[in-house]
């Protein structure tokens, strides 16, 4: 550029700046996704068979026993998965996160493992592993002391084997936020209890323990709404048991002779002790006394567990024994093996069961394109509402943006057995007939992992200083090219992590899945489901080993891909 | 008519208007000083003009075009100018050559003539030996001047800059403040700089523009504002002057109590009433013998004093109680405690209306 070039360069010709009818779009959008399932949510429970106003589902729903049974029993449920979960995570938490045990790394990589896992392959898993019979347990416990065919020692179908296998599916998130508060717990604080003289013990029941209680209990509510709101293990385990809990009982209601006024009705109490848990859970991690945990004060000093060492360890090793070895193999072997029941030798490896799934099973094909292209819809339409709509709040001025936030989170409230309830009534009737297509499972995945997606881009947009947009579009680029060439390329590891939560959130999916799927929309997941109830273990097994390894294979791949410019370049 | 017009400018955020009333005219070509202390609205001011913000009251423009009035606003990307940030937000996803060709690409410049004017650009800034470099690996003045580039390199209709400098060490600091003119008479963009520096905004400046509160204080060149400020505010922000205040007495002279008449050189006296005299800490003489005069003398005491290597700092006590800050050679050399005479000559004497 010379000096003496004198005339500027004209700004960049005028393109069409399709933001604010984007942004108009996309309200509408969240505002169908969220407002009209609930108002026929609200429609079907307060009006009958002729469509005049009732109140007759809400009484049965108070007297009738069959509908209070399982909410007791849920609620029952709930609170002892919550607690043994808490028994379980604490002391791991704990032990990981502030003590010498030995292979702390590695208990830490296969918790988030056990995260993964769908609970309700988890469910399958054991009852492989503690079917009174035919479980591979008790027929070791029978072998081991040579006893009667009928004599077991657990027996998975009972209410105390349903807390046991949710609870180890809901207590990775109990370890993890104990584990970072602990780990966040400033030195100092125990270092000053130790230099007044208080001994090991007293400085982590009297300082270590008050300051991660919050975290501890927020990690229990969450449990409890974990194990109140899930489907899949009850509908494996409660039901061959004879009990119902709220979430199957409400999915009977969808069985012959319907009845939906009562499922809709149904849904109400579960609505709202879900917000009451999760504004409890936000105030006890928003409480003031919660913030000191956030002091800096170096690494933290871990405690020498001395002799203790190997029983520590021991009991981490029984923790993950159970929660993700066991349940594996006996995946494992069930797929590999022509027999459920019979002993694994050389002789009895088969690859029958791959050949089964994936060749002669007719469904198999059909649901893991369903699975994937849902998998892979939800995952990238919801980055770009959740990355467009935590923008437009973030960035916006305008009152609308306010009400943008409040519609991405609201589906956080919304259980996914509700949801299921809900969307079956808004769009299984004119104008929308969506019920029958992978469409009404899109916006089933949509929904529910919009929470998820929005917050990991809001907080993100927080970090990300203003004046890097400002910078662009001073020198000519449009909101939307913003968007696209600064904001997002500078948001890629979150966008990517996103993706692949709302990927593996919506291949695991079954509480909304199965009250919306149909003949010629099943998943992969449904397909799971309905082989347990004929028995075909097996063939479950090898679609359960499948959803995995396709999973972790597509969050390796997410993570490498070379969109919005690859992964960080090592820089000097 | 000037080149950028701004006229009545106004914002409000609630109840708090942030800038209230200014009105500015900048010449073709000229680099023009928003100063003032943070939350006098020279930021806000700045936005305005770039469109990341919109005015209540009032109307911006720009070569005769309106491009901003309450109705309705040219959005920034439309608006061909640049912009140079406080932090100086430079992509951390491009290097430095794609942050300096980002603006050319926005406007399909050609690929041949995009490579030579960002290469020339990046000689012009010397930062050619860093153009495949991403800004994480830069020192904070490479970042500067690579945040330079960009803004220039598509010849802006205006220049903006938000305390550029205010994040670099002092040495470099004054390095930038001469590169920044140097840049300046070598391209002549029009520019408005935005400071709370006095020294960046006499180095770099054609015309000082003090804000207080949202308000314009004065527009003038930078030895006009230093010499003649307009109000005390502004005598007081640049350089830090002494303010005596008294009325008005006869045609040139300022009654200030206790004794003290004040004659003055100049200013603004108010027809009537209240006038104040403004006095710079080295322009007043001091010794320990009666200075003579009956005008412009005063005497006091030493209250305090600090040897600060080029010169010495007074604190002087008048009767009465006012205090008087002088600067003095560290040759006189008078103790804390002792008498002395102040003589304040009536060509450094300002008066100003209050």
């Amino acid at each position: 550029m010379a000096p003496e070039s004198s005339a500027a360069l004209a700004a960049p010709a005028r393109g069409f700046d399709a933001f604010r009818p984007l942004a108009g779009l996309l309200i509408a959008v969240l505002a169908a996704l969220v407002a009209l399932p609930f108002f026929w949510l609200c429609w079907y429970a307060l009006t009958d068979a002729k469509g005049a106003f009732t109140t007759a589902n809400f009484i049965a729903l108070a007297t009738d026993p069959t509908m209070t049974k399982p909410f007791v029993l849920a609620l029952a449920m709930a609170a002892c998965v919550s607690a043994l979960s808490c028994a379980i995570a604490a002391p791991l938490a704990w032990l990981v996160a502030r003590t010498d045990m030995p292979g702390r790394g590695a208990v830490r990589a296969l918790v988030m493992a056990s995260y993964v896992t769908p609970p309700f392959l988890g469910a399958v898993a054991w009852e492989f592993l503690a079917a009174p019979n035919s479980g591979l347990i008790n027929q070791a416990w029978r072998w081991a002391f040579d006893l009667d065919p009928f004599d077991a020692l657990v027996d998975i179908y009972t209410f105390e084997g349903l807390v046991f296998v949710i609870a180890c599916y809901t207590f990775p998130y109990v370890f993890t936020l104990v584990a970072t508060a602990l780990d966040r717990v400033p030195t100092d604080l125990e270092e000053a209890s130790a230099i007044l003289g208080a001994r090991g013990a007293r400085t982590l029941s009297r300082v270590t323990m008050p300051l991660v209680l919050p975290a501890l209990l927020a990690g229990a509510l969450i449990a409890f709404l974990q194990a109140l709101t899930m489907f899949g293990s009850p509908a494996i385990l409660a039901m061959p048991a004879g009990f119902h809990v709220i979430t199957t009982k409400i999915w009977s209601l969808f069985q012959y002779p319907p009845r939906l006024g009562l499922a809709a009705a149904a849904s109400f109490p579960l609505l709202i002790i879900t917000i009451l848990l999760l504004r409890g859970q936000a105030w006890l991690l928003g409480r003031g006394n919660y913030a000191v945990v956030g002091g800096k004060s170096g690494r933290a000093r871990p405690t020498k567990l001395g002799a203790w060492r190997w029983p520590a360890a021991g009991f981490a090793g029984i923790v993950l024994g159970l929660t993700v070895a066991l349940p594996y193999l006996a995946l494992l072997k069930t797929a590999l093996t022509s027999e459920v029941a019979g002993p694994l030798t050389l002789d009895s490896l088969t690859l029958h069961n791959f050949h089964f799934v994936l060749f002669e099973l007719s469904s198999t094909r059909l649901a893991l394109r369903n699975t994937f292209l849902l998998g892979f819809g939800a995952a990238t339409i919801g980055v770009v509402i959740a990355l467009a709509a935590a923008w437009l709040v973030a960035r916006g001025k305008s009152r609308l943006t306010g009400a943008l936030g409040f519609l991405a989170m609201a589906p956080v409230a919304i259980p996914g057995v509700v949801l299921g309830v809900a969307l079956f009534l808004s769009y299984s009737r004119p104008p929308l007939q969506l019920y029958g297509t992978l469409w009404i499972l899109l916006i089933a995945f949509l929904t529910i992992e919009m929470p998820a997606g929005y917050q990991q881009f809001a907080s993100a947009l927080r970090g990300l200083h203003p004046e890097l947009e400002e910078a662009s579009r001073i020198l000519g680029a449009s909101r939307l090219t913003v968007l696209r060439q600064i904001t997002a390329p500078l948001l890629r590891a979150n966008i990517v992590a996103a993706w692949c939560f709302i990927f593996i959130g919506a291949i695991r999916e079954l509480s909304a899945t199965i009250l919306l799927t149909t003949s010629n929309t099943k998943l992969v997941s449904v397909i799971i489901y309905d082989l347990n109830e004929s028995g075909d273990l097996g063939a479950i097994s090898v679609l359960g080993i499948l959803l995995l390894v396709i999973t972790f294979a597509v969050v390796a791949v997410a993570n490498r891909l070379p969109v919005l410019g690859g992964p960080p370049q090592a820089r000097g | 008519m000037s080149f950028v017009e701004i006229a009545g400018l106004t914002k409000r955020y609630g109840a708090l208007t942030v800038v209230d009333n200014v009105s500015l005219s900048i010449e073709k070509g000229s680099l023009i000083c928003l100063l003032g202390p943070s939350g006098c609205g020279k930021t806000t001011t700045l936005r305005l003009v770039a469109g990341f913000a919109e005015p209540d009251q009032g109307e911006i423009r720009v070569g005769g075009r309106a491009i901003s009035t309450p109705k309705s606003s040219l959005p920034p990307e439309r608006r061909g100018m640049s912009m140079i940030f406080q932090n100086y937000a430079l992509w951390p996803h491009m290097s430095v050559f794609e942050n300096v060709a980002y603006g050319l690409r926005l406007r399909k410049i050609p690929a041949d003539d995009l490579n030579k004017r960002v290469g020339a650009i990046l000689d012009a800034t010397k930062l050619s030996a860093l153009a495949r470099r991403h800004p994480g690996e830069l020192s904070g003045g490479q970042q500067q001047r690579v945040a330079l580039a960009r803004a220039l390199v598509v010849e802006p209709e205006i220049l903006l800059l938000d305390e550029p400098l205010s994040n670099l060490d002092a040495n470099l600091r004054e390095e930038m403040r001469f590169e920044i003119r140097r840049l300046h008479d070598q391209f002549r963009f029009t520019s408005l700089y935005v400071t709370h520096d006095q020294t960046e905004a006499m180095t770099a400046a054609d015309v000082v523009v003090v804000m207080n509160q949202g308000r314009v204080e004065q527009t003038a060149s930078p030895s006009e504002i230093y010499r003649r400020p307009a109000t005390g505010f502004v005598a007081r922000f640049l350089g830090g002057t002494n303010l005596f205040e008294g009325a008005r007495s006869g045609a040139d002279a300022v009654d200030c109590g206790e004794g003290l008449v004040l004659r003055c050189a100049g200013g603004a006296y108010a027809a009537a009433g209240p006038t104040s005299v403004s006095i710079r800490p080295h322009d007043i003489k001091l010794s320990e013998a009666a200075t003579g005069e009956s005008v412009n003398s005063a005497r006091g005491t030493v209250a305090r004093q600090t040897y600060l290597g080029s010169h010495r700092d007074y604190l002087i006590e008048l009767a009465g109680g006012r205090q008087v800050r002088v600067v003095a050679p560290t040759e006189i050399d008078i103790a804390a405690g002792r008498g002395v005479w102040l003589y304040l000559p009536p060509a450094a004497c300002w008066a100003l209306e209050r």
